[in-house]
């Protein structure tokens, strides 16, 4: 059992050593493989030669497959100074790319003085050169690169194990190749005859990718570059924000606020004239309209009476009063058929299908004499030819027309009442809304009445009011003003009360106002329209 | 660069061991440079003649085997050689950059000496001078080689010694 036991271990021991040996050397076969691929790219001359440590050199060359020779076709004699040429013993190896690599190695050599090396084929000398080893170094990288937070934004420690190399501690420099992970792009920095870096100015909350490699210095040994060591990443510390740039951040942001609020302040009313425009209301005009009868028109008129003649603005608008003069009186005859209205008149009015019966009956001539009258000259004129030719007129159609119309009596008074009496008291006025017809100037038309000679009380009779479709018959002292409402205004003209006797049946349109207007016949919200 | 000890009245001073690596690096380069500017001398700058030098060569195996005396030893007759050699190199030339040159490099050879007398390296009474064909000399017959063979000393005998000097090692520790 004891024995077994021992062999046993004396099995584990060579196993691990086995193992030991073949991990170490797989790894050296991968170094040696990693400094012929740098010594390639870094030295023209042949043989190539390096040394790892403080007793060693290690040479080769490089040929292509096809005219290789074996190993033992090769020499390879190297002399140090002031002593007997020595031959190194070579080795072929394969490489990549269809070439072949022959190798000799020293391990015993002298530094500070120059070597002769010399390499035959078949005694043909291939390759000469003369070199100082000291001046050579391939070193292996450095281990164990660590990083660490030094407690300070911005920065990483970065530390290293050196070459362990005798001697040569004080001759190496190194360079730290560190970047955003990620990033191609980097810095480099160098240091000598240290195991310590800190990299200052990194971006705070960042990782990076730090890297060294290593070199003699060049003064007493000298070399090539080493290779980079395997990277290693670390997050720098999360920046914090600076008090100072957080307390000026904050002035400034109550001072450009504390701006703000004065320019608005400023021009308050202008703002709220832009966001908030004020609807134009006709409250003002309309007192108690809207507050007291709830927009209710009709019932706001008839409930202040008083009001409108006590507001004699509600008859104004922008234009200048119309004076109405009643200038004779004119006893009524046949009622005209609608169509000898206006044209104006006539589209208000409506086209109905009896009067444009009514129409037919009515003297060709004298309607196209009407129609060709332009509107602002028909009153004149069209008298005239009433007067002329009188043309049959019927008072059905007349009152049958829904259109609305106005007409004035005058009264016999007595003239020495004061016509400002006459004008507020004594006035009655009556409106009769039109259907289906908008005229706002007919409402601003409503002028002063005045009183000519002989007149005395005014008062508006509706049209309506004589169910019998008969004009009252009026008395002499009567006087009428002719109105033509073109539908953009009216154009108002006296009329001798001659002439209107002259007419005699013809057509006579009056206007009688009220100051009460019928209920059921005034749609709410129906403008006004004088027919004449 | 020159290292002054100036010794007073009565007992000398203690002197402070001189470690700093850089010391001799400044000599180093200051040789290179010298080395450089006089390898394209036409003529060998005027000089003529053979010079003994010591032998550079540094064999780490051999070179560890050897004790501190020894290894002083071995310096301190080369700096002696070089010091000879160029004495009679300052002598043979003519051009005053040559002769600035020559000068410092002679100004620095005496500083590494009291360099190595700060390290307790005494002044070993030297031995004879060694003849040619002996292992630790060997002949130049030019100025350029000279200087080459100095600056290849220094590199490597003299500053293996500094470096692992006694004095230097018990500062480090």
């Amino acid at each position: 059992k004891k024995m077994t036991n021992d062999n046993l271990n004396k099995l584990l021991v060579f196993c691990v050593l086995f193992c030991a040996q073949k991990t170490s050397i797989v790894h050296g076969a991968q170094a040696l493989e990693t400094k012929v691929a740098l010594l390639l790219h870094a030295e023209p001359e042949n043989p190539k030669c390096f040394a790892e440590g403080m007793s060693d050199l290690t040479c080769f060359w490089e040929e292509d497959e096809e005219r290789a020779g074996s190993a033992d076709q090769y020499s390879f004699i190297y002399t140090y100074q002031n002593e007997n040429s020595s031959e190194c013993s070579i080795t072929a190896l394969p490489a990549a790319g269809g070439k072949r690599l022959y190798f000799c190695r020293l391990s015993q050599t002298q530094l500070f003085v120059p070597l002769d090396i010399r390499v035959f084929r078949d005694d043909l000398l291939i390759h000469n050169r003369s070199l100082f080893i000291e001046a050579v170094f391939l070193l292996d990288p450095p281990a164990n690169l660590t990083l660490t937070s030094t407690g300070m934004q911005g920065q990483l420690k970065a530390s290293w194990l050196p070459p362990s190399l005798k001697y040569m501690g004080d001759s190496m420099m190194y360079e730290v190749s560190y970047a955003m992970a990620g990033s191609h792009i980097g810095k480099v920095e160098e240091v000598q005859a240290s195991s310590e870096l800190i990299l200052r100015g990194l971006q705070s909350g960042t990782k990076y990718k730090v890297r060294i490699r290593v070199k003699l210095d060049g003064i007493s040994y000298s070399g090539y570059w080493s290779a980079w060591t395997d990277p290693v990443l670390m997050e720098t510390m999360p920046g914090d924000l600076d008090p100072l740039i957080v307390s000026l951040s904050l002035i400034i942001s109550l001072v450009l606020t504390l701006l703000s609020l004065l320019v608005l302040m400023s021009h308050r009313r202008f703002l709220l004239k832009k966001i908030w425009p004020i609807i134009p209301t006709p409250e003002s005009k309309f007192q108690g309209l809207f507050k007291v009868y709830g927009g209710d028109f009709q019932e706001w008129l008839g409930h202040s009476t008083g009001g409108l003649w006590l507001r004699p603005t509600y008859f104004y608008s922008e234009e200048f009063p119309v004076p109405l003069e009643v200038l004779s009186e004119v006893s009524l005859g046949p009622a005209l058929p609608s169509s000898a209205l206006p044209p104006k008149a006539s589209e208000a009015l409506g086209e109905e299908e009896d009067e444009d019966k009514k129409l037919k009956r009515v003297d060709p001539a004298l309607m196209e004499g009407w129609r060709k009258t332009p509107q602002e000259h028909w009153t004149m004129d069209q008298l005239r030819a009433i007067h002329q030719h009188p043309a049959p007129w019927t008072q059905s159609s007349l009152l049958e027309s829904h259109d609305a119309y106005v007409t004035l009596n005058a009264q016999n008074h007595s003239v020495e009442e004061p016509l400002d009496d006459i004008l507020e008291e004594t006035l009655p006025l009556q409106v009769l809304f039109a259907s289906g017809r908008t005229s706002s100037e007919s409402r601003s038309d409503l002028g002063s009445v005045q009183q000519s000679s002989g007149s005395g009380r005014l008062s508006s009779q509706s049209s309506f009011e004589y169910p019998n479709h008969t004009w009252p018959s009026k008395g002499p002292g009567y006087t009428y003003m002719a109105v033509a409402d073109s539908g953009v205004s009216m154009d108002y003209s006296p009329m001798s009360s001659n002439k209107i006797d002259d007419i005699g049946k013809g057509v006579i349109y009056t206007n009688e106002y009220k100051n009460e207007i019928p209920a059921h016949r005034r749609p709410i919200g129906t403008p006004i329209h004088f027919a004449f | 660069m020159c290292v002054c000890v100036c010794p007073r009245a009565g007992l000398p001073s203690p002197v402070r061991p001189i470690c700093d690596p850089r010391v001799l690096d400044r000599f180093i380069m200051e040789a290179r440079d010298t080395e450089t500017a006089l390898r394209g001398c036409k003529a060998g700058c005027g000089v003529t003649g053979t010079f003994v030098v010591p032998l550079t060569n540094v064999d780490f195996v051999v070179w560890e085997t050897k004790d501190t005396e020894e290894q002083a030893l071995e310096v301190q007759s080369g700096m002696s050689l070089f010091g000879q050699a160029l004495g009679a190199v300052r002598e043979s030339v003519s051009r005053v950059a040559v002769q600035i040159l020559i000068d410092n490099n002679k100004s620095n050879i005496h500083s590494l000496g009291q360099v190595l007398r700060s390290l307790h390296i005494q002044d070993l009474p030297l031995p004879p001078a060694p003849a040619v064909g002996d292992l630790v000399t060997r002949k130049v017959s030019s100025l350029s080689e000279l200087l080459h063979v100095h600056t290849n000393f220094l590199r490597g005998k003299v500053r293996l010694l500094l470096t692992n000097a006694p004095a230097c090692q018990q500062n480090s520790t």
